[in-house]
């Protein structure tokens, strides 16, 4: 009786082992176009990165402008013939059509580049805040924030990009993805020669992009959730 | 003191006057002072971007009216791509407008820009500030097609919630995702003057909540790029107003129907506790368990039902209650049983086997009790031994006549003057060893009338006096034993008037004692007990109180007849026995009296009793207590 009722009680546990097996190895044999095929679709994934490179690019803006304040710069800055942020080099589309005329490619591919090459910066921005009494711990807690989201952006990114492959949308041409550090150039000590001001500045304009190029993707992409 | 304050008030004043001078809003003279001195150059008013792929600029000529005319001033521009850095023409002229649009090739986000105004002999005009990146500059269209349903209107008919949708600004490229943008949805009573501006929000409905019925309220709404500061204009203002709702009578009946079922609800609950309350208490104050005896059925302790259980504690079949143990009270294992004693019953005390169960806890006169009472008694000794009444005590007191019966009150034949006990006791060490005594034989046949029996007083001999209030069935036989209400702590004498005495007719009457009726009696019924008639013993049996003949007492006797417990079937006087009596006095030896007046026939030895005014109370308060004492 008891050996029974021990045989039926294993039985069923293999049987929801085997179907939860099935289930998972059920997943990879998602195809291109198919939606809703995984926990997390690509949709969803692009709403969500795109969603934080909101939020980064908000609170950059937020910080350019305190800065603004707090040091009272001349009105408009922009006029400096001499800024250049360290990220020029990055060929970027600056225009809708230009990044629609792009390749999905190579819109990621500059995408990433962006995002590699402002983690240091902002890094050693944050320190120079932080260490600096004349900025208030709002000033540093953003810019910390600001740090931590450039860095959750980029594995964000990668993470669409590995489904992306997965599910066939894009091919293996997007060379280097694994090593990022590659993407950064030589130079890359140039920003250490910013100012503080500058930095930030760049930095909101490169926020900027970084969101646009995502939504771009995105509704090329996976154009019929919310695009 | 005015001196030094009124110089000082100038001086604030003048300093309050200059600073107003300096305040911006005094800007307008120093532009006066400029227009006199720089007239306003033709400056640039405002760069707009609607779109993010195209923007316009718009220009003013300030103050040189001559350049007013279309041509006068060229705008230039200088897109700060790093390679090229140059000053180029403004594409697309609007002069009407005064305005250079940038159309979707000439427009480069994310680059700075530059414009200035040169005049036709090459006069730049530019400043520092017409410096901008495309994406800062936008202002996106305001939504269209704003429309709005009434979503749900509150139960109390006073306000509403409203739905409002629109579409984004078609010049907007949100499709593609080019432009994130969020709205602002702002609304406000017809002729009010603020806006209520509710939270910004990217999707493209609404809701607002809490708007009142019969106002109208007018709504707009604005948008913004996502992350951005600038605000696009409002768009133009819906009106929406709901009127007067016919209130729904369906509600008020829900709300008497609920107060309603409420309240009988509890007037159910109220009528089950009034109706089950018997029941409740129980289960909440549940009974003290009844007196359980092994053997014997709890509805014989019932009133009236003696015979029975005297015949079962007696022994009614061999083995005694044994034989019932197990009849009984199966069910209960919880029940303790009061054990009885059967000892006494099986030394041969068949003839008792009707006797009351008093009697046989007492223990008949038997040679054994007798030994037994007999050393009981040598071992009582009270303290005031040393009272004597040497006068009045008897030694040869006839011992014999002394039922040494344990439930007969002992009653001295006579001249016993001692009320304590081990007066006595002595004297009948003394004087005999004698048996304790049945009442001569006599078949006393106590009918138990209740189990429970009250001792009365201990004999010398060691028996112990019951009062339990029994019935002497047998009538014929020499009432010796006595029923006597006695007292806490009294020590009577039990004098007993000689078994020869009691021939005639029992002088006292064994009352049934009501269990529920009260045991006392007057001090005057109590001393019915005595014997009236034994005019050997006018006073006595109770040495200290000699009972005053009946008619001495006519009060009493009316009393006696007034107690409830008095049998009506005694020929004589029936002497109620009660449980209790009332102590009136003490005595110059301290002892209790229950009858203080020893009026009748005097005692043989000279009462060493005060005579006191017999008091026709019940108790005695501490200070009659004062009165009585010696």
């Amino acid at each position: 009786m008891m050996l029974a009722v021990c045989s039926v009680w294993l039985l069923l546990v293999c049987l929801v082992l085997y179907s939860r097996l099935k289930v998972a190895a059920a997943a990879p044999t998602c195809t291109n176009g198919q939606a809703g095929c995984h926990v997390l679709s690509l949709a969803n994934l692009f709403d969500r990165v795109i969603q934080h490179s909101a939020r980064m690019h908000g609170i950059s803006n937020d910080l350019h402008s305190e800065f603004e304040l707090y040091f009272l710069p001349s009105k408009n800055q922009i006029g400096r013939v001499s800024r250049n942020c360290h990220t020029s080099t990055i060929l970027t589309p600056n225009g809708k059509e230009n990044a629609q005329r792009m390749a999905r490619e190579e819109l990621t591919e500059v995408i990433l580049k962006l995002l590699v090459a402002w983690r240091d910066p902002l890094w050693h921005f944050h320190q120079s805040l932080a260490h600096n009494h004349e900025f208030s711990n709002f000033s540093s807690n953003k810019s910390l924030e600001m740090s931590d989201m450039v860095h959750e952006l980029r594995k964000g990114v990668q993470k669409v990009i590995e489904k992306m492959k997965m599910l066939g949308i894009m091919g293996n041409s997007l060379g280097g993805l694994g090593t990022s550090e590659s993407l950064l150039a030589p130079d890359s000590a140039e920003w250490r020669l910013m100012k503080d001001y500058d930095l930030l500045y760049c930095f909101r304009r490169d926020s900027s992009k970084i969101q646009n190029y995502l939504k771009i993707l995105k509704c090329r992409i996976v154009p019929e959730h919310g695009c | 003191m005015a001196d030094v304050f009124y110089p000082s008030l100038l001086l604030v004043l003048m300093m309050s006057s200059l600073d107003w001078l300096s305040t911006p809003g005094s800007a307008f003279l120093f532009d006066q002072d400029r227009t006199k001195s720089a007239p306003l150059e033709p400056h640039f008013t405002e760069c707009v971007s609607r779109d993010l792929e195209t923007f316009r600029c718009w220009w003013s000529p300030g103050s040189f009216h001559n350049l007013s005319s279309p041509g006068a001033l060229r705008v230039f521009y200088l897109k700060k791509d790093p390679p090229l850095s140059e000053w180029k023409e403004c594409p697309e002229y609007n002069h009407l407008n005064r305005e250079c649009f940038f159309d979707a090739n000439h427009t480069s986000v994310w680059l700075p820009y530059c414009v200035q105004l040169r005049s036709q002999n090459n006069i730049t005009y530019f400043n520092e500030e017409d410096c901008f990146t495309v994406e800062n500059i936008v202002r996106p269209d305001p939504p269209v097609s704003l429309n709005w349903t009434l979503l749900n209107v509150s139960p109390s008919g006073l306000s509403y919630d409203v739905m409002v949708s629109w579409e984004p600004p078609p010049s907007a490229d949100v499709q593609a995702g080019w432009m994130r943008i969020e709205y602002e949805v702002q609304y406000r009573e017809r002729n009010a003057t603020n806006w209520e501006a509710l939270e910004m929000q990217p999707h493209t409905q609404q809701t607002i909540y809490g708007l009142q019925i019969g106002k109208e309220y007018e709504v707009h709404i604005r948008c913004r790029m996502q992350a951005f500061t600038k605000f696009g204009e409002f768009s133009d203002s819906i009106f929406m107003q709901v009127t007067e709702i016919p209130s729904k009578e369906s509600t008020v009946p829900l709300t008497l129907i609920l107060v309603f079922g409420t309240v009988g609800i509890l007037i159910v609950i109220m009528l089950i506790v009034i109706s089950q309350q018997q029941r409740l208490m129980m289960i909440l104050l549940p009974p003290v368990p009844a007196p359980k005896i092994k053997g014997i059925d709890s509805d014989l302790l019932k009133k009236g039902k003696l015979e029975e259980l005297n015949f079962i504690l007696n022994g009614g079949s061999i083995g005694g209650l044994q034989t019932f143990s197990s009849d009984f009270f199966q069910d209960e294992p919880w029940v303790e049983f009061i054990e009885v004693d059967e000892e006494d019953a099986d030394s041969g005390e068949k003839e008792d086997d009707q006797a009351s169960d008093t009697q046989k806890l007492l223990g008949p006169p038997q040679p054994i009790s007798d030994h037994r009472t007999i050393r009981s008694s040598e071992t009582v000794r009270h303290p005031n031994d040393d009272f004597s009444r040497a006068g009045c005590y008897d030694a040869d007191l006839p011992d014999t006549k002394v039922p040494m019966d344990a439930p007969l009150p002992g009653h001295t034949g006579d001249k016993e003057s001692s009320a304590d006990f081990p007066e006595r006791a002595p004297a009948f060490d003394r004087g005999q060893a004698p048996p304790v005594q049945t009442q001569t034989g006599t078949p006393q046949t106590w009918v138990n009338t209740d189990f429970y029996a009250q001792v009365s007083n201990v004999m010398p001999s060691g028996g112990v006096v019951l009062s339990p209030g029994q019935q002497l069935r047998s009538q014929e036989s020499p009432s010796d034993s006595e029923l006597e209400a006695q007292t806490k702590g009294k020590q009577r004498d039990e004098s007993e008037d000689a078994n020869g005495q009691r021939q005639k007719e029992p002088q006292f009457q064994l009352l049934v004692v009501d269990p529920e009726g009260s045991g006392y009696t007057t001090e005057s019924n109590r001393w019915q007990i005595s014997t009236p008639s034994n005019s050997a013993n006018p006073g006595a049996g109770y040495q200290t109180i000699p009972p005053p003949p009946v008619e001495t007492k006519p009060a009493a006797s009316a009393d006696a007849n007034q107690l409830p417990y008095i049998l009506p079937d005694s020929p004589q006087l029936v002497a109620p026995v009660a449980d209790y009596t009332v102590v009136q006095e003490l005595d110059t030896h301290h002892s209790l009296l229950l009858d203080p007046t020893p009026i009748q026939s005097p005692p043989p030895c000279p009462s060493q009793l005060p005579l006191k005014p017999q008091i026709p109370v019940e108790y005695i308060t501490p200070d009659l207590l004062g009165n009585l004492l010696p």
